[in-house]
Order: C-alpha cells, then sequence, then structure tokens
C-alpha cells in the first residue's frame, strides 16, 4: 500500500516536475510546478513529517506559487511566445544536465544504501519542531526574520515606485 | 517502511529536471521555477536523511528553506518585474547591461 | 495497520454525514439567500416553485444540468474544464478535520447474530482527527484561490483575467491574517489539533465566583481582536460580497465565471456556498465553542452526541445567515481599500492579538 501510494506520487511529481520544463506555456508550468510540490507534500507525509508537508503546502502552493501566478497574468506573459533557444544551448543543456542526472543517481545507488531504518516512531509534531527551533536555532531563526524583512524592503524598492509611475495598479 | 533511497533517487531525478530547465530555458520565471523546483528536491534529501537517522535536525533545515524560499520568490519576481518594465521581456538573454 | 471493519464502516459512515450535508447547504443556501435578499430589500423573492419558493433550488439546478455547455474559442480546453473541479476540492475536504459533535463509546450491540463494537469502541465525530488538524485547513484553504485563477486565465477574457488576478493579490493578503488570528486560538488550546480547541472551550470562564460564562473564544477578552479578524478576513477568502472582487458584477460582468455557463458554472456556485459552510463551522470551532452547549454538560452518550451535534449545527447556520446579512447590507469596497484594510489594519492587530494572548498566558490569566 504505502509502496503504491509512493511510486504512483512519485511519477505524479516527476511528470509535472517534466512539464514545467518542457511547456512553453508559463502558466501551464506554474501549476505543474503547484502539482509537482503536492506530490512532495505526499512523499513528507510517507516520510513522517506530516507538520512539514502541511507547511510545504501553505508556504509553496499557498504563497509562493500564487505569487508566481500573480505576476506571471500581471505581465501578461501568456501570450508572448518564448524565443527559441540556440541548438548548441539546448544540446549542451541536455547532455550535461543528462550526465550530471546520471552521475548523481550512480552515486546514490553505489553509496547511499542504508540497511534498515531505526526502530521506533519519528517525533515530528509541531512541539519537538518549536522547541529545537527556540533552543537550539534561535540564532538562524532571528537571521531568518532579518532577510524575510530585507526581502520585504528590496521587493518594495524594486518593483514598486517604477511600477507605479507607468499604469495604475488593476 | 518504504527505504531511504527511494526518496533519494527520485531527488535526484526532481534536481536533473531543474538543473536541465534551467540550463535550457530562457524565459526567466520559468528558470526561476526550476530553481525552486531544485530546492524542492533538496528538501526531500534533508527529510529522507532526517527519517533515516532520527534527527530532528533535517526538519529544521527545511523550514529554513521555506523561509528563505519565500524571500527568493519576493525579491527575484520583483527583479522580473523590474526587468519587464525595462525591457518588455523577461527572456533572460535581454538582461545584459552589465554584459561586456 | 490492521484492517478494521468496524473503523472503516464509522468512517464511511461519517463522510457520508458530512458530504450530505455539504452538498444540500448549497440548494438551501440558494433559496436563503434569495429570500433573504428579498426580506432585506422589501420585495417577495422568489416564491412560485413550491410553499415559500422552497423547490426554487431544485428548478434552478435542473434549468443548469439542460443549459448548453459552452467553451468558449481560444480558452485553454483543458485547464478551462479543471478549474470548476480545482474549485470544488478544498471547499470538500476543508470539513474533514472539524469535530462536529460530542464523541461517546458506542454501545455493544447483536445484530443479526454478530457482536458490534466489541470492546466499546470511541465513536468521534470528525472525518480525520489528524495531529496536526488547523494546518491541514490551512494548507487546503489556501488552494481555493486556483480554482479562480485558473478559471480566470483559461478563459480567454480580460474581465475573467482581471478577476483571477485581483483573487490572487486578496488571498495571499487575507490567508495571512486568517492563519495570524487562529494562532491566538492555538496558544491558549496549546495543541493544533481541532478536538483540544473545541475541549478547551467547554470550561467555563468564573466571574465573581458566581457568574459562569462558557470559555468560548469569543468571550475570552484577549481574543475578541482575533475573532473579528478572523471572520472578517473568513469573507475575503470566501470572495463574498465586502470583499468578492473575483466576481464584482458591478466592474467585471461576473469576474471570473464569466464564460462559464452549465454545470461548471453551477460547481463554482456549489464551491462558493461549501466554503462558507466550512468557513462559518470553522469560525464557530475555533471561537464560538464548537459544539459546546453552553451551561450543559453534554453527557457522553448517543444522546449527548446528537444534541451536541445539532447545536453545533444551528452555530453554523446562524453564522451562514450572517453571510448573507452582510452581503445584502455592506456595499463592495475599493480595491485599493481592501489592500489596505489587509495589510496596514487586519495584519497588524493580529500579531498585536497574538502578543496580548500571549501576555495573558505568560501572566497565567488564562
Amino acid at each position: 500500500m504505502e509502496f503504491a501510494i509512493f511510486f504512483f506520487f512519485a511519477a505524479v511529481a516527476v511528470i509535472f516536475a517534466l512539464v514545467v520544463v518542457l511547456h512553453r506555456n508559463p502558466v501551464v508550468g506554474a501549476l505543474s510546478l503547484v502539482a509537482s510540490f503536492f506530490a512532495l507534500a505526499v512523499m513528507y507525509v510517507l516520510l513522517e513529517a506530516p507538520f512539514l508537508a502541511a507547511l510545504q503546502v501553505i508556504v509553496y502552493a499557498g504563497a509562493i506559487m500564487v505569487l508566481f501566478l500573480f505576476v506571471i497574468m500581471l505581465l501578461n506573459l501568456q501570450h508572448v511566445a518564448e524565443p527559441v533557444t540556440r541548438p548548441v544551448q539546448q544540446f549542451l543543456g541536455y547532455t550535461s544536465g543528462a550526465a550530471f542526472g546520471l552521475g548523481l543517481l550512480y552515486y546514490i545507488v553505489k553509496y547511499a544504501v542504508f540497511a534498515k531504518l531505526p526502530a521506533g516512531p519519528f517525533v515530528t509534531d509541531a512541539r519537538t519542531i518549536g522547541i529545537k527551533l527556540f533552543e537550539a536555532y534561535v540564532f538562524p531563526f532571528e537571521m531568518v526574520s532579518i532577510l524575510l524583512l530585507a526581502a520585504i524592503v528590496g521587493a518594495l524598492l524594486l518593483s514598486g515606485r517604477q511600477y507605479q509611475k507607468r499604469e495604475a495598479a488593476p | 517502511m518504504i527505504p531511504t533511497h527511494y526518496f533519494l533517487i527520485l531527488s535526484a531525478i526532481l534536481f536533473t529536471i531543474g538543473v536541465v530547465g534551467v540550463l535550457t530555458r530562457k524565459n526567466g520565471i520559468t528558470i526561476f521555477m526550476s530553481i525552486e523546483l531544485m530546492v524542492n528536491a533538496v528538501n526531500l534529501t534533508f527529510l529522507a536523511y532526517a527519517r533515516q537517522f532520527h534527527q530532528v535536525h533535517g526538519l529544521i533545515f527545511v523550514f529554513f528553506i521555506m523561509a528563505i524560499a519565500a524571500a527568493e520568490a519576493a525579491v527575484g519576481l520583483a527583479i522580473f518585474i523590474t526587468l519587464f518594465h525595462h525591457r518588455d521581456t523577461i527572456d533572460v538573454d535581454e538582461a545584459n547591461l552589465m554584459h561586456w | 495497520m490492521p484492517f478494521d471493519a468496524t473503523d472503516i464502516g464509522l468512517s464511511i459512515l461519517k463522510i457520508a454525514i458530512v458530504l450530505f450535508m455539504m452538498l444540500n447547504i448549497t440548494p438551501i443556501m440558494v433559496w436563503v439567500e434569495r429570500r433573504g435578499s428579498a426580506l432585506i430589500q422589501d420585495r417577495p423573492g422568489p416564491n412560485r416553485v413550491g410553499p415559500f419558493g422552497l423547490f426554487q433550488s431544485f428548478a434552478d439546478a435542473l434549468k443548469f444540468i439542460l443549459k448548453e455547455d459552452i467553451v468558449p474559442a481560444g480558452a485553454h480546453k483543458w485547464l478551462y474544464t479543471l478549474a470548476p473541479a480545482v474549485g470544488l476540492f478544498p471547499a470538500l475536504t476543508t470539513i474533514a478535520v472539524v469535530p462536529w459533535g460530542r464523541d461517546f463509546r458506542l454501545p455493544e450491540k447483536v445484530w443479526f447474530g454478530h457482536r458490534f463494537f466489541e470492546g466499546r469502541p470511541l465513536f468521534e465525530p470528525v472525518i480525520a482527527n489528524v495531529n496536526a488538524g488547523i494546518l491541514v485547513v490551512f494548507a487546503l484553504a489556501s488552494l481555493a484561490v486556483y480554482g479562480i485563477v485558473i478559471a480566470g486565465w483559461s478563459s480567454n477574457n480580460k474581465y475573467s483575467l482581471f478577476g483571477g488576478i485581483r483573487a490572487s493579490a486578496q488571498m495571499i493578503s487575507y490567508e495571512l491574517s486568517l492563519t495570524l488570528a487562529a494562532v491566538s486560538v492555538l496558544l491558549v488550546a496549546g495543541s493544533l489539533r481541532l478536538t483540544d480547541v473545541v475541549w478547551e472551550q467547554t470550561k467555563y470562564f468564573v466571574l465573581f465566583d458566581t457568574i459562569k460564562i462558557p470559555a468560548w473564544n469569543v468571550f475570552s477578552p484577549a481574543m475578541w481582536i482575533a475573532f473579528i479578524v478572523f471572520s472578517v478576513s473568513a469573507f475575503a477568502e470566501t470572495n463574498r460580497l465586502p470583499f468578492d472582487f473575483a466576481e464584482a458584477e458591478a466592474e467585471l460582468v461576473a469576474g471570473y465565471h464569466t464564460e462559464y455557463s452549465s454545470m461548471k458554472f453551477a460547481l463554482f456556485f456549489m464551491a462558493e456556498y461549501m466554503a462558507m459552510g466550512t468557513m462559518s463551522a470553522l469560525v464557530v470551532t475555533l471561537f464560538l465553542g464548537g459544539w459546546d452547549i453552553p451551561w450543559y454538560n453534554e453527557p457522553p452518550t448517543w444522546q449527548g452526541f446528537v444534541l451536541s451535534a445539532l447545536f453545533f449545527l444551528v452555530k453554523v447556520s446562524v453564522l451562514l445567515f450572517v453571510f448573507v446579512w452582510v452581503r445584502w447590507t455592506i456595499p463592495r469596497l475599493k480595491y485599493d481599500l481592501l489592500m489596505k484594510i489587509g495589510w496596514k489594519v487586519f495584519l497588524p492587530l493580529a500579531i498585536l492579538n497574538i502578543v496580548i494572548v500571549a501576555a495573558f498566558i505568560a501572566a497565567g490569566w488564562l
């Protein structure tokens, strides 16, 4: 049963990831990426981390990808045909990517095969993560909040003023 | 229980797809989405190892990666909006102001 | 997990009950909405089909089924067809983690020579009592925007597209205040599980050693701000009238579903009313005590369960009527005002409320 779920959602994740990379239309790409992330959230549940699975859906599918779609629609990109990549770049991109992937798979199959999982439940509820986060990882946590603040200011600086000058918001 | 290397192989496949996307596409937003795909592949690896060694640290790293990805998306999309207003395109080949 | 026939049977029963309720919300609410608007605007409203026009919704449904299904030229066919289903999915699934009655132990029974409910299993009237309940709610609710965005984009119509763009911006903005308002509830309950949230609210605040007030989160001195923020954000999340910018029939024809017809349109309609039902159930669970009956100790038997479930239904119905009431009372805001309220009023208020609740907990008052 677990394996059936794994293989089904692994197939979903890979197929939709391929659509993201191969499809010409950015809106279809963004929606496929949402589907792929959703499948990954199922993987997280299989990895005994339901808390992070929920976060994955909230943060990625619910916020980041909506932002992507918003920008794609705002810039009205869906009608702009993407120029074809040069054949040299296509060839080099696919071959080097494939070589990289094959190398990665080779090393995983060769070295990363573990005997068995440790016994006992793996406690990953909100309480455990929270306690760890505010004890061992307080400093990184604060740094991330500062980073987020900087990102907000940066995004406003980059897109805010020029945008208002050109046209009113829809 | 699904063995850890299954997840690692899935993660490697997704990462490779992301790499190919970054290398072969010209649309800036698609490239950006490929990067997000790679980030998620890495998240999957973190969680797989976290379960393999029963370490909560892996989960916390994923937590941080998600926060940083949100920041990255905000800034990156702002850059693309600015680029679009200067060049009327988000083709990354057109962003050559600092090109020599 | 071992195969447990009783468990699976009970789950199917629960799903059937909830699904029946959710599917029947739409025709009833359409009737309530039309009659309610007529009441507020001092006109008769639909009164021809059946007593008080009660069967109007069924006539409407029949009409929807018989209408021609049109896919506009230039629409993205796949996504155009997919959009109503995507819109319906979060509305139908979110309710799964909401508890709708008091749990009780099933009595052992002998039916057809078989012994049922051996060892008196606990009947929990919630489809999935998951550890991270509230997070599941927000995860699924955050997917609600995709139905609207996909519909708006794939219709190949500029009004639909505007509806989709507005909806995406609005949902991102109000989801934040919605989530942060719920955080203060979780702080008090100390758990992400919604059943725990309800159990926490079955207690009482005692004033002057005599007056007992049910410890619903609305009555809590630290939490009414969160209640206001949450319920207003709920209106924005369900795209209901003071915030229905995705539809905005005065500006955008019909917004994201301008091009839709027949059952696809009906699905959007159903999704809207189901989302309303889910949001009302959530507000009741988080702030209005869930299935708790004030000043009454529900017995842990099936009678207690039925009473509490009925009381839960009453609370949800009252909130649903409030949704209708507000729709026909308050006019639509301006779009920039919506964004201003979301980011400059509700978000700071929600964060302030978290600080207040944390201070109350630190002082030992909650």
